[in-house]
């Protein structure tokens, strides 16, 4: 066991396995809990299969850039549509469960056209697909962290195997130690009001979906992972200054309403009473 | 063509969002590809950033002027 190569392993894979917790997790309190696992549970699957098929070779293989660019192009368009209803619900624009009656009947068309399977009514597709791709890329990079971190670990004196085997250790104590705080986090995450989530989510899914866009294009973010928190604190504070917006325009909408409707009130009086 | 108009509306529902996210995509594929635009590499990260800020606020100005409320 090489200790420094498992404790590095440890720490790199445990960002990852945040990330993609966090979006299992959201998925299961915003949608429901058997489409995000089972996403979840898909990508492992998938994961697990081009390890088994690839191995070490894996890190020449699969394109990781394009994947991110692909998933952060859905996640942005996901989130940014998220986060523009959570925005007018918010401000007062838009009625709070407008968003779910449009996205219900989308669901309905899809179902019409067999593209959702209609006899499993539990099962969400959006959330499936979101749970899926996210696990995926950062499955990925979990074993990209693994091999690589265990190849160039390997000396004269250590072999190739012991080095990825301590890696593998490391991420594996990652994973487990994420999905054990998640689940207690799980509890009082389900009492927070849905159109909050909503937000948060919004705010999160626009948030990866930057970070992976622009990783995707040679980006390198300042202070690496840790910048998605800076990230995520910049729309945070652009969405709260465009509630304020938003309400403002609101407000002058209504009076303007109000001034327009009582303007002809006001004429038709004089010309009864001269 | 409903089978496309449904999967547009899934994934995105909105042409504000699509579009600003495509312009930025292409900027920023022209911005690594061209060696002309090399020297705005290192703007990629804040480009990207203000593309989608820009998107957003342009596709709720949409909704908050274009009818009424």
């Amino acid at each position: 066991m090489q200790w420094v190569v498992a404790t590095a392993a440890f720490l790199a894979s445990a960002v990852e396995f945040v990330e993609a917790f966090t979006i299992v997790l959201v998925v299961g309190v915003t949608v429901n809990w058997r489409s995000a696992l089972l996403g979840a549970l898909a990508a492992a699957a998938t994961l697990a299969l081009l390890v088994a098929t690839l191995g070490v070779a894996i890190v020449q293989w699969v394109p990781i850039d394009a994947l991110r660019l692909v998933i952060g192009i859905l996640l942005l368009l996901f989130g940014l549509k998220w986060l523009k209803n959570a925005i007018l619900r918010y401000s007062g624009l838009k009625a709070r469960h407008d968003e779910e009656a449009i996205y219900e009947q989308n669901r309905a068309e899809l179902r019409a056209r067999g593209a959702v399977d209609a006899s499993s009514s539990r099962f969400d597709l959006f959330g499936f697909l979101l749970s899926y791709k996210s696990v995926l890329l950062e499955g990925l990079e979990v074993a990209f962290i693994v091999i690589t971190f265990g190849v160039s670990a390997a000396t004269s004196t250590v072999s190739r195997s012991s080095g990825i085997a301590s890696a593998a250790l490391g991420a594996l104590a990652a994973g487990l130690l994420v999905i054990l705080v998640g689940a207690f986090v799980r509890i009082p995450l389900a009492k927070v009001p849905e159109n909050t989530l909503k937000f948060v989510v919004g705010i999160m899914l626009t948030t990866f979906g930057t970070f992976w866009l622009g990783e995707a294009f040679g980006v390198e973010w300042p202070l690496a992972d840790v910048f998605l928190l800076i990230l995520a604190a910049i729309y945070l504070g652009a969405a709260f200054l465009l509630v304020v917006w938003l309400k403002r325009v609101k407000k002058q909408q209504r009076a303007q309403a109000i001034e327009n409707q009582s303007a002809p009130t006001t004429v038709q009086t004089q010309e009864v009473n001269p | 063509m409903k089978i496309i108009k449904a999967i547009y509306n899934f994934i995105v529902g909105d042409m504000v969002i699509l579009i600003g996210v495509a312009l930025a995509v292409t900027i920023l594929a022209l911005i690594n590809s061209v060696g002309a635009l090399a020297p705005l590499k290192g703007f990629s990260g804040p480009f990207l950033i203000i593309a989608v800020l820009a998107s957003l606020v342009a596709t709720l100005s949409r909704e908050a002027f274009s009818f009424p409320r």
